[in-house]
């Protein structure tokens, strides 16, 4: 399936798009270790790191301008037609899930350095450590069935988010309960929750990854096809 | 109350608009039944099966030498001019099936018409170039003339550049001008099927753009075949597209879903521009 982006008669074209390819996978291994670095940051206490990972938000802001800019080109100059024009439009779509992950993971580190600052309590943090290595998981999957053109586990990748929303509902009722029976907690208990719930909006966008691939392999629109029912969509 | 307003947004009219055509539920104009065309001893068509529909833009495109233009002067039986060419299987315009014995051939160019890539207009005044079918036709009354010539120029988009030197010779006209020129000679003798052999490869992007913008008005009337190697041109214009390739019909359908996600590696390979 690598033919997919090469043997054009234009050599120009080939670069062109294998350049493209080659940034998005770059944008996506910085997203990859920035949502890392965040939940690493959260579950040590780690204030520089947290620090860090806001400031890569500008970095990824601007892969997301350079790439959507180079896509734009390649569709002004050479027409793309067949899986040459899915592959861009699906790449220009990926770059913008792939910049609400950053933000996600920029809201992680803020709230990183408000839970240090408010001092130790290891509340919640078993959830995000489960849901957050899950999610890690799925962006890593996501990526490599694209760098792979891997279309069984991208649709594993987008089943996988299923499971993530289910943790994330367990996680909130048990953290409910616990602000009900301390509600001196409740600020702190929150910023946790706020910290889940980027996590669970991460796993969807590395949901959205998967189909986009589905798109651009395929030429089929699973965006709003449930998970279990891709494969058969696709067939 | 803006929400309320979002809700009866209608939905079913852009999709309407975006529906796919499907070839079965198309009127057949032409239809070709395992036609097969040699020239000599080498077979250039090798058995296609096909209907071009009516009323609408049916595009051939493929690599030189793939039997696409072959194919086209097959219509309006062009290939009986070469002496080696020998053509089994039939094509039905409508009910009659143009190859059997008996057939009027000029009567059958009259319904079929045919334009080329080089504009070839006569050497005659532009409103003559027009009238010329209906002369030959036996037509002789000024007004009926005066009237479809009009009528042809106007349906050419050409009416309003030249109706004040319709007297004038059709040389002095721009290369875009004499194409149009020569689809109003075309269509004056109110064919069934116009065929575009290559229309626009000679013509500048303005007069391109112009010729396209005339295809998509004269399907109005017309059942229109196009060979192009424009690819873009063919994705732009047609309704359905053929793609063929060393003969064959590779993959014949609507022309949305053919240059997004074409079901044949080999069409995919020719659209996208790889070796084949």
């Amino acid at each position: 399936m690598k033919e997919l982006m090469t043997h054009h008669i234009s050599q120009q074209f080939n670069t062109e798009l294998e350049d493209l390819r080659q940034h998005y996978l770059t944008m996506g291994g910085v997203v990859e270790k920035q949502v890392s670095d965040a939940i690493e940051a959260l579950l040590n206490s780690n204030s520089d790191l947290a620090e860090a990972v806001q400031e890569q938000d500008a970095t990824v802001n601007k892969l997301d301008e350079l790439i959507d800019e180079e896509c734009t080109r390649i569709l002004a100059k050479r027409q793309p037609a067949a899986s040459d024009l899915r592959m861009i439009l699906s790449i220009s779509k990926a770059v913008s899930e792939l910049e609400r992950m950053g933000d996600e993971a920029k809201k992680i580190g803020k709230l990183t350095q408000s839970l240090i600052e408010e001092g130790e309590s290891p509340r919640g943090y078993v959830e995000i450590n489960r849901i957050g290595t899950m999610v890690s998981r799925m962006i890593h999957d996501a990526l490599d069935a694209t760098a792979r053109l891997d279309i069984d586990l991208a649709i594993k990748v987008a089943k996988q988010d299923r499971v993530v929303d289910m943790e994330y509902k367990t996680a909130l009722r048990s953290l409910a309960t616990y602000m009900m029976e301390d509600p001196r907690s409740i600020t702190r208990v929150l910023n946790v929750i706020w910290v889940l719930r980027s996590l669970e909006r991460i796993g969807d966008y590395a949901r959205h990854l998967c189909q986009h691939l589905i798109y651009m392999v395929k030429g089929v629109d699973v965006r709003h096809v449930p998970a279990q029912e891709i494969q058969q969509e696709i067939e | 109350m803006s929400e309320m307003k979002a809700h009866s947004i209608d939905i079913s009219a852009m999709q309407r608009s975006q529906q796919t055509l499907r070839i079965e539920n198309e009127t057949p104009c032409l239809t070709v039944n395992n036609l097969e065309l040699f020239y000599g001893e080498k077979q250039a068509l090798n058995g296609i099966d096909m209907i071009i529909p009516e009323k609408k833009v049916t595009a051939f495109i493929g690599p030189s030498g793939c039997g696409k233009s072959t194919l086209l002067r097959c219509f309006n039986r062009m290939n009986d001019l070469v002496d080696t060419c020998r053509i089994t299987g039939e094509i039905n315009l409508h009910d009659t099936n143009i190859y059997a014995k008996g057939t009027e051939v000029a009567e059958l160019r009259r319904r079929v018409g045919m334009v080329f890539q080089k504009p070839n207009p006569f050497p005659k005044s532009i409103y003559e170039n027009v009238a010329y079918g209906l002369r030959i036709q036996g037509i002789n009354k000024k007004r009926i003339i005066d009237e479809t010539v009009e009528w042809a120029l106007r349906s050419a988009a050409l009416w309003d550049e030249v109706k004040d030197r319709l007297h004038e010779s059709a040389l002095g006209m721009s290369g875009g001008q004499q194409q149009r020129l020569v689809i109003a000679r075309t269509v004056a003798v109110k064919p069934e099927v116009l065929l575009l052999d290559e229309p626009a490869s000679a013509l500048d992007p303005i007069s391109t753009l112009k010729i396209e913008e005339l295809i998509h008005e004269l399907k109005e009337e017309f059942t229109i075949a196009i060979v192009t190697h424009n690819m873009q041109q063919a994705a732009r214009v047609s309704d359905y597209t053929a793609f063929m390739y060393m003969g064959d019909l590779i993959e014949f359908g609507d022309t949305n879903t053919l240059f997004t996600n074409p079901s044949k590696q080999q069409t995919e390979d020719y659209i996208t521009g790889r070796y084949g």
